[in-house]
């Protein structure tokens, strides 16, 4: 074997220490090594490195750090149940509220909101299995869009054509007017990435009203037939006449979602959140 | 099947679970953030995003890569907004030399049991040409090398193409090496290469006393 063959070879000796080749280059790569004492020594050189690494990185935890991370679960989800009983107590019968049909936030809900269940489960039928294996990563577009809202990073775009520029980063129309119509301010915007999805979404930044009544909004445009499940985890499907809304609190923000023609908004303002609420309902029905 | 007494639901199988992967979340955590602090924050900033995620975590599937996709997802948007991609542009992927070729014979000196009476300072150099990897390179050599996950799970913890895993592993594995191999180089458990300039720079090894004293200094 040739120098030069195993220069080819050497970037596959890495798969093949993984065990992550198919079985024809396997079987070759098995005769190769036998044979040359250079991929020979670089495979046992890799498994060397791999040994040393473990040594390195792997530690153990604190024991007070694992106490510490147990309790921060335990709360999260007392936080959760909690955020669902108080919504079922809010909005009542009257305004019905779904919750994800799961066995777990059923059962907190079964007395208090058992009208509202049945509503639920008969307008919105279940979750899809689709839905629900693309919400692996959850949450994470509104938990950069209040990272926005408290903390904002400096906006790319300051009007209303720039905006619309955002189009084609993101793939989905980026049609600033829906909130200037309700009486939104348009004050800049800027792109979010989201790379472990490979996807992009729109933020946009509002104020409404002036002076002390001065109140601010951001709203996230996204891709959602990529991204279909965002929003599910934390807020509670609500009608608004006909619209299909999403609500919630999320860090003292509230927080308002719907979508329309393949286009998702998320929305997070300091306004009450029935105004929110309306305000996604205007998106939805912007037809 | 699973109904649990009202205000009484101590036991969680799901928290349980999630637990028992504490350590290795939180060692990739110190490797990402290279701060034991930020790292125990990040591990609870994921750890609560999974808690509040888990109806969107279809149970009897891969419960450790979906913590250590929300690991990194997180790791990204708090420390690292812009992504992970950028810094490749810029970092030693442009490096034509990170595919550096040794000898059979260095890389056997390299394991060698004279080079392995020198562990802990070897490992100390590993620990620093780890940390020195740009983090897509380092996130991919710790998950599939310490952790053990498949081509595909590290596909989709770091949510990219297996061929990027690939090369990502393939480029980080030869920056260690060649760390390493500069590392014996200056300590002279290796002899240089008859062909210098295509790996490393071609300097005189440094004498070992000389190497000890400017690291003493150093530290």
């Amino acid at each position: 074997m040739t120098t030069h063959d195993c220069r080819d070879r050497i970037s596959l000796l890495g798969s093949y220490l993984d065990g992550e080749l198919g079985a024809a280059k396997l079987i070759e790569l098995d005769e190769h090594v036998v044979g040359c004492e250079t991929c020979r020594e670089e495979v046992q050189l890799l498994r060397a490195m791999r040994g040393s690494l473990k040594r390195v990185v792997r530690t153990s935890a604190p024991s007070s750090f694992r106490d510490r991370i147990g309790n921060a679960m335990a709360a999260e989800r007392a936080r959760g149940d909690a955020m669902l009983e108080r919504d079922a107590a809010a909005f009542g019968p009257a305004v019905p509220v779904a919750p994800l049909p799961t066995w777990r936030t059923l059962v907190p809900l079964a007395t208090a909101a058992a009208i509202a269940l049945v509503w639920g489960a008969a307008t919105r039928g279940t979750q899809t299995a689709t839905e629900a294996r693309a919400g692996v990563i959850g949450d994470d577009l509104l938990a950069e869009l209040l990272s926005e809202q408290s903390e904002p990073l400096p906006s790319e775009a300051s009007n209303a054509q720039g905006v619309r520029a955002f189009e084609k980063y993101v793939g989905v129309p980026v049609s600033p007017g829906n909130f200037e119509r309700a009486g939104a301010h348009l004050v800049g915007g800027r792109i979010l990435s989201f790379p472990m999805r490979a996807q992009r979404a729109a933020m946009i930044r509002y104020v409404v009203g002036s002076g002390a009544d001065e109140r601010h909004l951001s709203v996230l445009i996204y891709d959602a037939q990529k991204m279909p499940e965002v929003g599910r985890a934390n807020l509670a499907p609500r009608a608004i006449g006909t619209a299909e809304v999403r609500v919630g609190r999320e860090k003292g923000y509230s927080v308002a979602a719907t979508q329309r023609a393949g286009v998702g908004y998320l929305i997070a303002s300091d306004l009450d959140p029935e105004k929110s609420a309306e305000l996604a309902a205007m998106v939805y029905n912007d037809r | 099947m699973l109904t649990p007494a009202p205000g009484a639901p101590k036991h969680d199988p799901f928290a349980d679970e999630a637990l028992s992967h504490l350590d290795a979340m939180y060692g990739v955590a110190c490797k990402l953030t290279r701060n034991p602090t930020e790292a125990e924050d990040l591990v609870q900033d994921a750890f609560v995003k999974a808690m509040r995620a888990r109806d969107q975590f279809n149970t009897g599937t891969n419960l450790k890569a979906w913590l250590f996709r929300i690991l990194t997802n997180t790791f990204i948007n708090k420390y690292r907004r812009g992504g992970l991609e950028r810094s490749v542009l810029d970092g030693p992927d442009a490096d034509p030399l990170a595919d550096g070729w040794v000898s059979a014979s260095t890389m056997r000196q390299l394991r060698e049991p004279e080079t392995l009476a020198l562990m802990p300072l070897v490992e100390g150099e590993i620990q620093r040409a780890l940390d020195a990897l740009p983090a897509e390179f380092r996130l991919a050599v710790v998950l599939c090398d310490v952790e053990e996950f498949s081509y595909e799970e590290i596909a989709q913890i770091m949510g990219c193409p297996i061929g990027t895993v690939m090369s990502r592993l393939h480029r980080g594995r030869k920056l260690l090496q060649r760390t390493l191999y500069n590392h014996a180089l200056a300590l002279g458990i290796v002899k240089g290469e008859e062909h210098p300039g295509e790996t490393v720079a071609s300097e005189a090894p440094p004498r070992l006393a000389d190497y000890r004293a400017r690291k003493r200094g150093a530290a």
